[in-house]
């Protein structure tokens, strides 16, 4: 313990002594671990398991229904026809189940004297969406009929409207009709948003309103995403028995069984539409996990991989220059190492001396990378700005930022520390 | 207390070997202080290098202090070094940031004492050179007689068997360089076993013992009574 305190008594020393070589060598890896851990925290939102406790037993359901040989149609769609998507809300083998559509309002308190409208995003869905999804409620609960003219709101939308609270039992106004509200969510972010993770909503907020899909539809509120149709569609609730594939479904299967079935029922509902004539393609329906979901989604955005694979070789480019620096730095201490080894320090003390050093450098780099990342990243959030609500620099992330400037420092410092222990002891003394 | 029995020192370079040392014999006993001259070139150094453990040699034996230091490891070589032998250097080698407590500290740090026994160490060695006043003064508020002799508590703080001087007065005036010497020869009669690099013949003289090297070898050995240091005064 007296030795280790020495040893950080010495190397606290060299700092002062060789202020400016140390601040250099400090930064150079500091700011190639900062762009490391800055594309490293992006890359941990755009990669991670939105609900890692149940991603293997959520699917995204896709169908191959489409009524006429379209060769661009053969790939099962993830958007669904109103009709299709009610044939798989009636199947009872999946253990929660939802479809959604995205739209958007603008929404008030009704018992605000202020006229101003709150722009909200909102998901259009059914009961089984809070079940599958785990979405968090702070007060209430879903809405208990389908068309029902209440609705859920997220923490946003809550702070905005009410001030935050408990807001069950109050009404926002939407388009001239009073919507009761029964459920509040807690603050909810999903990295990515897996619901909607096509068209570039992955990193999205989740959404402010959940209301019922039927009162969406007879409320006329647009669609807000993907839509493909064989005919004119003249409003959302027009959309129920035509051709128009907008919905998107989701359904929870707890085990390979359920699978199979469900599966299975997919497949029977294809062919009898096949059978009747219906829609002229092979039947085709996938279920995909949430990963392969996210994975089928390009939801890794490929430059940010490429950038990644360039700030791991710029990182390598700031440790080659480290190691160089600290080159020059032992041989310019031969000195004091020679004389050391004289009056009797072992390679062993000497070595051990270095490693307290480079760890004393290591959290010192740490601290600065740290900073440097969290600049970094803003950076990065202005060339990808869809990123700027889930891109951030957690505990994490944090503590791998230390490892790594530690680690690299260590490594940086390893061929030069074993060069300087073992230089013969009686050339550098006299 | 030294004993090196046909000791050899070859350095080799792809064209050329050079005998550093061949051959070479020599008992030190304790108590003993012994100068070592020759011209530049001869071994001197070389033979310093291996007494003091800082270098290896290629044949012979080698013991100090009754330990055998042929096939010892690096840790075991730096421990003998640590315990055994002291030494002081030609250009002093203090660091220049260290108080002189500090660089009086330094091997006492790898010896493993504690502080409050490295603190006793330290004062009775600065003590022993006549610079106990001075602890915390660096070595640039030094002369370079009194940074020598602070290099001299350093190698005296371990308690070592035997100081090893490359040259101690080498960069040193008249006066200072006196003041060492005897410095030294009254650590030689309080017991300590001395072996002196010098070119200085008076000081060679004025030991009891002279080797002088010549190609790496001994091609004198007198041995002299002791008598005063014939330094002169300065004018």
């Amino acid at each position: 313990m007296e030795m280790l305190i020495y040893y950080i008594k010495l190397s606290c020393r060299n700092f002062a002594r060789n202020s400016l070589f140390f601040t250099l060598m400090i930064t150079t890896l500091a700011v190639g671990v900062g762009v490391l851990l800055a594309n490293l925290s992006i890359l941990k939102s755009m990669a991670s398991d939105p609900i890692p406790e149940k991603s293997d037993r959520v699917f995204n359901v896709s169908l191959n229904t489409w009524p006429n040989k379209n060769t661009l149609h053969e790939q099962p769609l993830p958007i669904l026809r109103y009709q299709d998507a009610m044939h798989l809300l009636k199947s009872d083998i999946p253990t929660h189940s939802l479809v959604h559509y995205a739209s958007s309002v603008y929404a008030r308190d009704s018992e605000s004297n202020s006229l101003s409208r709150f722009s909200a995003s909102v998901r259009a869905t059914t009961q089984g969406f809070f079940p599958l999804t785990d979405a968090p409620f702070a007060y209430g609960t879903a809405w208990q009929q389908p068309n029902a003219l209440e609705l859920v709101i997220g923490d946003i939308l809550n702070q905005k409207l009410f001030g935050g609270g408990n807001s069950v039992g109050k009404n926002v106004e939407i388009d001239g009709k009073l919507f009761l509200v029964v459920g509040v969510l807690k603050p909810w972010k999903l990295k990515p948003k897996f619901y909607h993770a096509s068209n570039g909503r992955a990193f999205n907020l989740t959404d402010d309103i959940f209301a019922p899909l039927e009162v969406a539809l007879d409320s006329e509120w647009g669609i807000g995403a993907q839509q493909s149709s064989t005919v004119r569609i003249s409003s959302s609730s027009d959309t129920r028995n035509k051709n128009s594939y907008y919905l998107q479904a989701f359904v929870q299967l707890d085990n390979a069984q359920q699978k199979a079935s469900f599966q299975n029922y997919l497949d029977s509902y294809s062919q009898s539409l096949k059978d009747a004539g219906q829609h002229p393609l092979d039947i085709n329906n996938k279920l995909y996990d949430v990963n392969a979901w996210l994975k089928k989604n390009n939801v890794v955005d490929d430059r940010m991989l490429a950038f990644g694979l360039a700030t791991v070789l710029f990182l390598a480019v700031c440790i080659f220059n480290a190691s160089s620096l600290l080159i020059a730095r032992y041989h310019g201490a031969k000195f004091e190492t020679g004389l050391r080894r004289a009056v009797g320090a072992s390679r062993k003390d000497l070595f051990y001396q270095g490693v307290v050093e480079s760890l004393l450098i290591g959290i010192s780099c740490a601290l600065l990378a740290s900073v440097l990342s969290w600049i970094f990243l803003q950076l990065s959030i202005s060339f990808f700005p869809h990123l700027e609500d889930i891109a951030e620099i957690d505990n994490e992330l944090l503590l791998l930022g230390v490892v790594i400037s530690v680690s690299t420092v260590f490594f940086s410092a390893l061929y030069p520390l074993i060069r300087s222990c073992t230089t013969s002891l009686s050339a550098e003394i006299k | 207390m030294l004993k090196m029995n046909n000791i050899s020192r070859i350095f080799r370079s792809e064209t050329i070997q050079t005998h550093a040392l061949r051959n070479f014999d020599l008992n030190v006993s304790a108590g003993e202080f012994v100068a070592v001259t020759g011209p530049s070139g001869s071994g001197k150094s070389t033979f310093l290098n291996v007494a003091g453990l800082l270098d290896g040699f290629d044949e012979g034996d080698y013991s100090l202090d009754g330990v055998s230091v042929k096939g010892l490891s690096d840790d075991e070589l730096s421990r003998l070094r640590n315990e055994k032998i002291g030494f002081i250097f030609q250009n002093y080698n203090l660091i220049p940031d260290f108080s002189i407590f500090d660089n009086v500290d330094m091997p006492l740090r790898y010896r493993g004492f504690n502080s409050k026994e490295r603190k006793r160490r330290i004062e009775h060695a600065l003590e022993q050179v006549g610079l106990a006043s001075r602890h915390n003064y660096l070595p640039s508020q030094l002369s370079g007689g009194q940074q020598q002799r602070v290099a001299i508590a350093r190698a005296l703080a371990g308690e070592p068997k035997i100081l090893l001087a490359d040259e101690p007065t080498g960069n040193l005036d008249s006066l200072m360089a006196r003041q060492v010497m005897e410095l030294l020869f009254s650590l030689n009669q309080q017991g300590s076993t001395i072996i002196m690099v010098t070119h200085d013949s008076d000081q060679a003289r004025a030991v009891n013992r002279n080797v002088q090297i010549i190609d790496g070898q001994i091609t004198d050995h007198s041995i002299y009574a002791p008598m005063s240091i014939p330094i002169q005064q300065p004018a």
